[in-house]
This record gives C-alpha cells, structure tokens and sequence, in this order.
C-alpha cells in the first residue's frame, strides 16, 4: 500500500509540474513576443530557447503521466479525460513553441503604428491560455469550482477575437502603403499569436464537460 | 454416499460465489481500480472466515422455518433451490438464492406434512423489503458524508481516488464477511439438522459440527469466486461502473452493512438489551439489497430516471422465484422418494424432533467425521498454498513492471 501511495504521489507531482510547464511556457511567449516587437532579439532568442525546453519536458512529464496512470491503474474512471486534458495543454505550449518558431524563422516585419496592438494582442491571447491553469489545477481538487474558473478563459478569447479582427481591418483596409504579401505575411502572424487563445478555448471546452461530468 | 447428498448445497455455493462475489467487488474490478486476482483472494478469504465464524444467526431462522431432518431431503432441497437459481439466471431474471431456498424449505415442509412457521416466514419475507429499503438509507447517509468529506479538505482527485481503492478492498472484505456470514444459511442451512459430525479440534480452535459445514459451503463459496465469477465481475461491473468511485464504495459499504445487520446475534442481544426489538437473523439477497443502494443513491442526487421495470421484475422475483423453488423442491421429494426409495424426512412430532433426526450418520459416526477432517485439513492446507503461490506471482508482477518501466525510460532517454 505504501509502494502504492507513492505513485499516486508521484503522478500528483508531476501533474502539478506539467501545468507549471505551460503557465512558464505562456509567460515566456508574452515576454517573448513583446521582445521581438521592440527590437530585442537577444531576449528574444533566450526566451525562444526556455521555451523549446519547457516543450520538452511538458512532453516528457506527459508521456510519464500517462504511462503512470495505465501501469499504477491510477484514476481508472477519469484517466481518458485527464489524459485527453494533458494533451489539449500541451497543444498550448506546442502553439506556442511553433508561433515563436514562426517569428524566428519569418521575421515578420512589424510596423511601428501595429506594435502596440500586437501587443495587447499578445497579452489577450496569453491571459486567455494563463487562465486555464487554475481552472484546470481545480479540476482535481474542486471539480465544481472549474466552470467559473473557466469564464475569464472564454472572455479573453473573444477579446482576442475582436482585437485580432481590429488589426486585420485596419491592416487592410487603413494601411495602403503596405504591400499585399506583406499584408498577408502580417495576417499569418496575428492568426499565430491569436491562436493561442482558441486553444485555451477548446481545452476549456474540455474541462467544463469533465467538470460536469465529475460533480453528476 | 453421505458425501454426495452435500454436492446439492456445494453447487448452490459455487454459483452463489460465482454469482454474488460480483456485488461486493464487481464495481471495483469492472472499473479496474482492483485487480480480479486481488478481489477474488480477499473475497475468498473472508467469506469463509464469515461464513465459519458469524453463519450460524442466519441458519438458524431457515431452521425455524422447516427442519429438514433427512439427508435426501436436504439434498434435493438445495438441489431445486439450485436449479431454480441456475434457471433464472439462464433467462437473465434478477433472482436470489435466499428467495430460491425459502420456497424450497416450504416445498419440504408441504411434501412432509410439516406446519411452516408463518412468524418467521413473515419475518423472512419482511427483510426482502427492509433489506433494500435500509440499503437506500444507509447508501444515502454514508454518500451524504462523503461527499461532505471531500468538498471540505479538498483532497486531490488522484490522492482521492487512491483512498477509494484502498476503501473498496477494506469495504469488499467487510462484505465479503458479511456475505458468507449472512447468505451461508442458504448453502448449507438445510443440512445443518440433518447433518451430526464430531467436533473438529484443529489446536487453535475448535469446529462445531454446523462450523464444519459452514466451511465446506464457505470453500464452496470461494471456488465459486475463484472460477466463476470474474466474468460476472466484469459484467455487471461495467453495469455498476457508471457510479462515481465514491458511490461504489458507498454501494460496498451500505450492502455489507445491511447483511452484517441481519447476521450479527451479538448486534441483535444489544438491541434487545436498549429495550428494542431484536433484529432477525435473516438471509438477504446482496443483489436486491445492492440495487436498494444504487437506487438511495440516484434518489439523493435527484435522479428522474429510476428503472422501475428493474424494480418491478425484483418484486416479480419475491413471489415466483420461491414459487418456482418450492414446485420444484415438492415435485423433486416425490421422484426422490418414490422412484430412488431414499428418505427425504418426515413429519417433526413435537418435543421429539432431536429424537426423530435421521442423518444416516449415527451408525458410524466417526467415519464421516475422519472424512470432513481430513477434507478440511486439506482445504486449508490448499488454501495456505494458494495464498503463498498468489504472494510469489503479485511479486514476480510488480518486479517485471518495475523492470520493464525502468527499460522503457532508459530507452527513450
């Protein structure tokens, strides 16, 4: 029984540092991303590096995880959904691994009247993602708690929505002295910032139904 | 041939443990959170500790009932209680070996002339009701606390779940006890007045004749278990398995309560002592006493949807199950009296019964004796030998997880 209690605490640990993972993975993506729209790509290459490794081991926190849970029989009636979870966060710091890659590999260019809406872009989207870990966190401890943990993740995505529609507008329609690749290139970008929070979004879709499903 | 009349009850033992064993640990099991091996061990075990130790309440009412005072009888009584069970079954009909023995007990009692004792087979056929009923009552306090616990400390789902298994085994085995202590009336109930052997002195303690035969039907029991019932486990697991683990172990827990309650005489002489009136020691059908659980609970959480064809079909149950039991047992008398010439008892002249008891053993007592302690002896011994084989492979298990999981991470590494 002691052997037993240790995997169960084990696998507790290592759940709790998975979602440390991600909550690190979306703070360095803001701080990321704000340093590569101001002009810092020292900074910006050092975050790109922290994330690539917090990716890395979220998989391989994820992989232990699920591995522990079928080997232990941990959590045999849940373990689907805990294990479906897992994967839909770890799409979040996967997203946000490939858009960093995106700006390092592309290196759009950002014009200086655009920054600040990427900006507010930028922190909309992550505070949509940064959200979800608390309520994903209660899941396990206070199941009936999660659901309105989980508004402010489905504010933050429609405000995403509309800020991202606001500067694509205006990209668009305002911004003539811009070429159309450019144009397009700059609407490829904002959809990779803004698809941060449409993950946060379906992963919250997720965890409400497993909520219900716990508290029934 | 003495031995032979047992094989009835021993086969009304096997499907009792093939068949009930899955209301104490088929929701654990079809759920995965213990393993069959784990679950049927324990089961075992503490069936036949129950059954040895606490069967003689239970027994004693089916006694009152009808003293079937003839090994033939007894034989053919648990024989058409056996049938009857293994037929319901076939057609998937919600049955209960206490139902199947009561109506095959009144069958001996009508076929011999005897009077059946309507006070105790009120109070027999009043538990099939109460024993239900108390088992929504009490699924619903122990899943009201529960819950009550868990919202409070806030325990870690994982950490939760780990205390639930731990519970379930803890739970099952209580059960289990309960189940061989409350339901080995139905086994081997019928034998006991006809049935006279030494007693069993094996150093430590020592086994009264009835003792003997509660063992023999408690191994029954086991054997059923250990061969039988994990596909039933399986199944009406993942009928049980939509419950959250925290109801199944309340199912567990409410259901061995019910069942403790209608087989402890030490709980009975307490109430009488408070001035109450004394609880009946009754055989219960766990299978109806589980769904009075299930069905307290759904009531708690406000559930519309109770099957009531479930509901109907268990009080269909109370009345042909003995009907058919009995029809059988009265038809079977007849065949085994008339056709084989073999005694199925008589009728019990009052203040002569002990007097009248044909158990075809007085003439070598000591033989059939010698057997039962030589077959118990080896029982046990195989027992012991299970027990140490069962430790040896868990270990051997856990030793080539441990390697192959050390094997996998180095691997990926």
């Amino acid at each position: 029984m002691a052997l037993f209690t240790r995997n169960t605490k084990n696998t507790i640990v290592k759940i709790d540092e998975f979602f440390d993972n991600i909550d690190l993975g979306i703070l360095v993506f803001r701080e990321g991303i704000r340093s590569y729209i101001s002009g810092d790509t020292g900074s910006f290459q050092m975050h790109l590096h922290k994330v690539d490794q917090l990716e890395s081991n979220a998989d391989k926190l994820q992989r232990e995880v699920e591995n522990e849970m079928i080997t232990h029989s941990i959590l045999p009636q849940h373990r689907e959904d805990v294990t479906r979870l897992i994967e839909e966060m770890d799409e979040i710091i996967d997203g946000i691994k490939s858009s960093m890659y995106e700006f390092d590999i592309e290196i759009p260019e950002i014009p200086s009247v655009l920054k600040e809406n990427l900006i507010s872009l930028t922190e909309v989207s992550a505070n949509a993602a940064e959200e979800l870990i608390p309520a994903a966190r209660a899941y396990f401890r206070a199941p009936h708690t999660v659901r309105e943990k989980l508004v402010k993740v489905y504010y933050f995505e429609s405000e995403t929505d509309k800020i991202a529609f606001r500067i694509k507008k205006r990209i668009f329609h305002e911004m003539d002295d811009i070429d159309l690749a450019r144009k397009a290139h700059l609407r490829y970008i904002i959809h990779h910032i803004e698809k941060i929070s449409d993950l946060a979004q379906t992963a919250a879709d997720m965890l409400s139904a497993m909520a219900i499903k716990t508290a029934i | 041939m003495i031995l032979f009349f047992l094989t009835s009850g021993l086969f009304l033992g096997w499907s009792l443990g093939a068949n009930d064993a899955s209301n104490v640990f088929g929701s654990a099991v079809g759920s995965r959170m213990i393993s069959f091996r784990k679950a049927a061990v324990v089961a075992s075990l503490f069936v036949i500790l129950g059954a040895v130790i606490q069967g003689a309440g239970t027994s004693g009412t089916l006694g009152k009932l009808g003293a079937v005072n003839a090994l033939g009888g007894s034989f053919t009584v648990a024989l058409a209680a056996a049938v009857t069970v293994y037929m319901m079954t076939k057609f998937s009909m919600p049955v209960s070996t206490t139902q199947a023995i009561v109506g095959a007990i009144i069958g001996w009692n009508l076929f011999t002339g005897n009077p059946t004792d309507t006070a105790t087979l009120s109070t027999i056929v009043g538990t099939w009701i109460s024993g239900p009923v108390l088992g929504a009552i009490f699924a619903i306090l122990l899943y009201m606390l529960i819950v009550r616990i868990k919202r409070r400390l806030r325990i870690h789902m994982i950490l939760f779940e780990s205390y639930i298994k731990t519970g379930l085994l803890i739970a099952g085995a209580f059960a289990s006890y309960s189940l061989g202590a409350n339901n080995i009336a139905n086994v081997m109930g019928v034998f006991v007045p006809a049935f006279r052997l030494d007693d069993l002195d094996l150093g430590i303690f020592t086994l009264s004749s009835a003792q003997q035969l509660f063992l023999l039907g408690g191994l029954a029991i086991a054997a059923g278990i250990l061969t039988y019932s994990k596909k039933v486990m399986e199944t009406v697991g993942s009928n049980i398995v939509n419950l959250t683990s925290e109801a199944a172990l309340v199912v567990v827990l409410a259901q061995s309560l019910v069942l403790f309650i209608f087989s402890s005489s030490a709980l009975s002489g307490f109430m009488v002592k408070l001035g109450l009136p004394p609880i009946p020691m009754v055989p219960v059908s766990s299978s109806q006493v589980i769904v009075g659980c299930v069905i307290g609970i759904g009531l708690y959480k406000g559930a519309r949807n109770i099957n009531f064809r479930l509901l109907g079909q268990i009080a269909i149950g109370w009345i042909s199950t003995p009907l058919m039991a009995g029809l059988l047992s009265f038809f079977s008398l007849f065949f085994i009296k008339n056709i084989f010439n073999i005694d199925t008892g008589h009728k019990i002249i009052s203040g002569a019964a002990e007097g009248t008891l044909n158990t075809g053993t007085e003439a070598r007592p000591w033989n059939i004796s010698e057997v039962m302690k030589y077959i118990i002896l080896a029982a046990i011994i195989t027992g012991i030998i299970a027990a140490v084989y069962y430790y040896l492979l868990e270990r051997k298990r856990q030793r080539e997880l441990r390697k192959s999981e050390e094997w996998f991470w180095k691997n990926i590494k």
